[in-house]
């Protein structure tokens, strides 16, 4: 996979940040939603940061599991902000976030059924030949078990992987934090992913409640969500990493503080990774 | 699959209808855990739903905030959520029938001054990211010929509204951070003043306006050629002061980025 590195949500809380301290990142992931607009500020902010960054779009609105028909209007303003921003790559979640036309704005999890499986491997075949490109879908963190389900979640994104052949987006937050809710080993998670169709992951922070964690996106990384990272970079080498923050939003500084983490993460484990087959020559 | 499963449809449906609290028959598709029961797991949806939602209205109408409290606007919030669901995939378009919401639902119905702070601060929402057109300069118009006026029709840039308001809202609105939350008083005006929210380049402008400046401004919007820019003078300026007045009225509305073309 080419280099892409380590980047932040682009959030308009930091645009003059960003304008002011160039090339503390690689790369940002800017949500589509966001800049579906007809002008104004959140254009103007958006075309500036692209002369200088690449990116990529990430959408919370796709709904690819519902049972409603494909919102075309949606995937025609998509296609406009594709043909604008020319991401490296477009995400949206495994989820469904609306129906009977009413937008819920949740990533609501699905059943992991066969049934889901075709729905779902169908429509996002549709999407990808509509964009023409691969679509990049993330697990999103989820608190219900369904009594329906028959595959673990992994198990199904890795059969819609080969059925649809759509990449994913890993949420290693995400992971920690259902294995958290559902009970289930998040190394378990992470071996059931193909490797070669994750394109990016995710970190962010969340609310432990004790019984059950939310994904609320308004604290730092946790110690727990780190550790889990070491392992994603090992399973996953060189995947592009990003830092999601909606809430509680610090300044560029402080995330990029935090990106640095990430950084020394992914080199300790790279440099470790290399030296092992040299380490067990020499012990051999 | 399972003999107790229900479609992928089914499921769904259930899922929304729990979370729009229409129906609790979702409760018994999913499962406790060791450490959670259904319910407590479920209301994280049912929670959030509302939550996220009051939120998006929380900083699109903050001067309808200040004017109800914070308490108040909660349940202000979750009646609009109730009465108009998003169908929006971007949450940038949910409180768009708030104002309408406002002044057609009691109690709020008996303080319209908050129909008409709603309504404001919408209009101010979607001069923000309108469709940016760079207004005309100056001499562009200073370049028409003379003969050419008797049929010129300026056009607004597209972010420019003309409100209305029986009520003091945009002085009130300036003032809503600094008074205490629920605090924000909006006086009844003796007679309804008319004001212009326009955005001329990346920052959004609103002024209030002259009788006869808003009489002309609503005949421009309309495309109506210049000498009936003049006209729609005439029940405030003396006839023979109309074209003066239009001419100048037109010189300020250039020089404050207000208009985006004409046409000959």
């Amino acid at each position: 996979m080419e280099k892409v590195g380590f980047g932040l949500g682009l959030r308009h809380e930091h645009y003059e940040e960003i304008l002011a301290a160039p090339g503390q990142v690689e790369w940002f992931e800017a949500l589509s939603e966001n800049y579906m607009v007809a002008g104004g500020q959140p254009l103007h902010w958006l075309d500036t940061i692209r002369r200088d960054y690449p990116m990529a779009l990430h959408g919370v609105s796709l709904s690819i599991g519902s049972i409603d028909p494909l919102d075309e209007q949606y995937l025609r303003d998509l296609e406009t902000l594709v043909a604008r921003v020319e991401p490296m790559w477009v995400s949206d979640h495994l989820c469904f976030t609306g129906l009977r036309g009413i937008n819920m704005h949740d990533l609501l999890p699905l059943p992991y059924t066969e049934e889901a499986l075709n729905h779902v491997a169908e429509r996002v075949m549709r999407v990808q030949d509509r964009l023409r490109r691969r679509l990049v879908l993330e697990n999103v963190s989820s608190y219900v078990t369904y009594a329906a389900s028959e595959l673990t979640e992994w198990t199904f994104i890795a059969e819609l992987c080969k059925r649809a052949d759509c990449d994913v987006l890993l949420d290693v937050n995400n992971v920690f934090v259902s294995a958290f809710n559902h009970e289930f080993e998040p190394m378990d998670f992470l071996r059931g992913i193909p490797r070669e169709r994750v394109r990016q992951f995710h970190l962010a922070g969340h609310q432990n409640n004790g019984t059950h964690i939310v994904d609320t996106h308004d604290h730092p990384i946790i110690d727990g969500v780190w550790e889990l990272y070491a392992e994603a970079v090992r399973l996953f080498p060189g995947t592009p990493t990003m830092i999601e923050r909606d809430a509680n939003i610090p300044s560029y500084t402080e995330l990029l503080a935090e990106l640095d983490v990430a950084r020394n993460i992914a080199k300790r484990i790279t440099v470790r990774e290399a030296a092992e087959p040299a380490l067990s020559g020499a012990e051999g | 699959m399972r003999s107790n499963a229900g479609s992928l449809a089914d499921l769904q449906r259930a899922f929304q209808d729990y979370v729009l609290a229409n129906g609790d028959g979702f409760a018994a598709q999913v499962r406790d855990t060791r450490k959670a029961d259904r319910v407590t797991l479920l209301d994280v949806y049912r929670d959030g739903y509302a939550l996220r939602l009051i939120e998006v209205l929380t900083n699109d109408f903050p001067g309808v905030l200040a004017m109800v409290g914070l308490e108040g606007f909660d349940v202000l919030s979750r009646a609009y959520i109730a009465a108009h669901p998003s169908r929006h995939p971007s949450v940038r378009w949910f409180g768009r029938q708030l104002a309408d919401f406002l002044a057609a639902t009691g109690p709020y119905d008996r303080t319209p001054a908050l129909a008409e702070m709603a309504r404001f601060e919408w209009a101010l929402g979607e001069a923000f990211d309108s469709v940016d057109v760079q207004p005309i300069k100056a001499e562009a118009v200073m370049a028409v010929p003379p003969e050419a006026w008797e049929t010129i029709a300026f056009a607004p840039i597209p972010s420019l509204q003309r409100l209305t308001f029986g009520h003091d809202v945009p002085p009130s609105w300036q003032r809503r951070e600094q008074v205490e939350s629920g605090t924000l008083e909006v006086a009844r005006l003796d007679e309804p003043a008319p004001w212009v929210i326009w955005r001329p380049g990346r920052v959004s402008n609103f002024r209030s306006l002259e009788r006869d400046e808003a009489a002309m401004l609503e005949a421009m919007i309309e495309r109506q050629p210049f000498p009936a820019l003049c006209e729609a003078l005439l029940p405030h300026v003396e006839e023979d002061q109309a074209a003066a007045r239009a001419a100048g009225l037109l010189r300020a509305w250039v020089e404050e980025g207000m208009i985006g073309s004409f046409s000959p």
